[in-house]
């Protein structure tokens, strides 16, 4: 679900880039960037299984 | 480079973000691998690196647009080597197929390198920075406009699929089918 909510927020921020004012698609990739690096790490911190 | 180079330039570097992310849907709908969280995630980071550019189409080039670029293509190459050291070990035969010898997280780190040298190099070259205050602004002729609807569309199609694929929970760690079809069956 949270990567179907990103990829959303990132269309959403393409449209605004694309049509609304600089500063507020600036300030969205900048929340669209920290919650992708926040996923990863959520991510990263899973048990891994490996193969040795 | 003047302005106009650098715009048609970065309408260039649209369509090829387009046609990574075309070349995934491929992948997905012919040969029916679904992506991983962590694949999910590089092909995430394809589509926040097209906001630079998107953004330099609109208001014209500058640093802190390519900036954004930058950070993005970062992030992604991180996020891929993490892919690529989870399958580093001997013997690992790595997730989902190869495509002339690397998986698609090595071709997606080759890719966001790439990225980083060529935002470095563009970099380098000031004119197009230059604003002629007395100029009128010229909208995006059509090669450029073609690029930002179909990276947004492209971006948007991949919305549905993840939607289709997660459904409403969490992603599988190795999906084998749509979560949201496999309940409408």
């Amino acid at each position: 679900m949270e990567f179907t909510a990103l990829l959303l927020a990132v269309t959403v921020v393409m449209l605004v880039a694309w049509r609304g004012p600089r500063k507020l698609a600036l300030t969205l990739f900048a929340v669209v960037l920290i919650a992708s690096v926040a996923t990863y790490l959520h991510h990263a911190t899973d048990t891994l299984k490996l193969s040795f | 480079m003047t302005r106009t180079l650098a715009i048609t330039l970065n309408a260039l570097s649209l369509y090829a973000v387009a046609l990574v992310l075309a070349a995934a849907f491929a992948a997905q709908l012919l040969l029916h691998e679904l992506p991983c969280p962590l694949c999910l995630l590089q092909r995430l980071q394809f589509t926040v690196l097209a906001i630079g550019p998107i953004l330099n189409i609109r208001w014209g080039p500058r640093p802190s647009h390519y900036a954004l670029s930058l950070l993005a293509a970062v992030t992604g190459a991180a996020f891929s080597t993490r892919q690529i050291l989870l399958h580093i070990m001997p013997g690992d035969a790595g997730y989902g197929s190869a495509l002339l010898g690397y998986h698609y997280y090595s071709w997606a780190l080759i890719g966001f390198a790439a990225a980083i040298v060529l935002l470095a190099a563009i970099l380098l070259f000031d004119r197009q920075f230059e604003r002629d205050e007395t100029a009128q602004q010229v909208a995006p002729g059509a090669f450029a406009t073609t690029a930002v609807w179909l990276v947004i569309g492209l971006t948007a199609l991949n919305v549905v699929s993840t939607l289709l694929e997660c459904g409403f929970g969490a992603c599988a760690e190795n999906p084998v089918f749509y979560e949201l079809l496999k309940h409408g069956a």
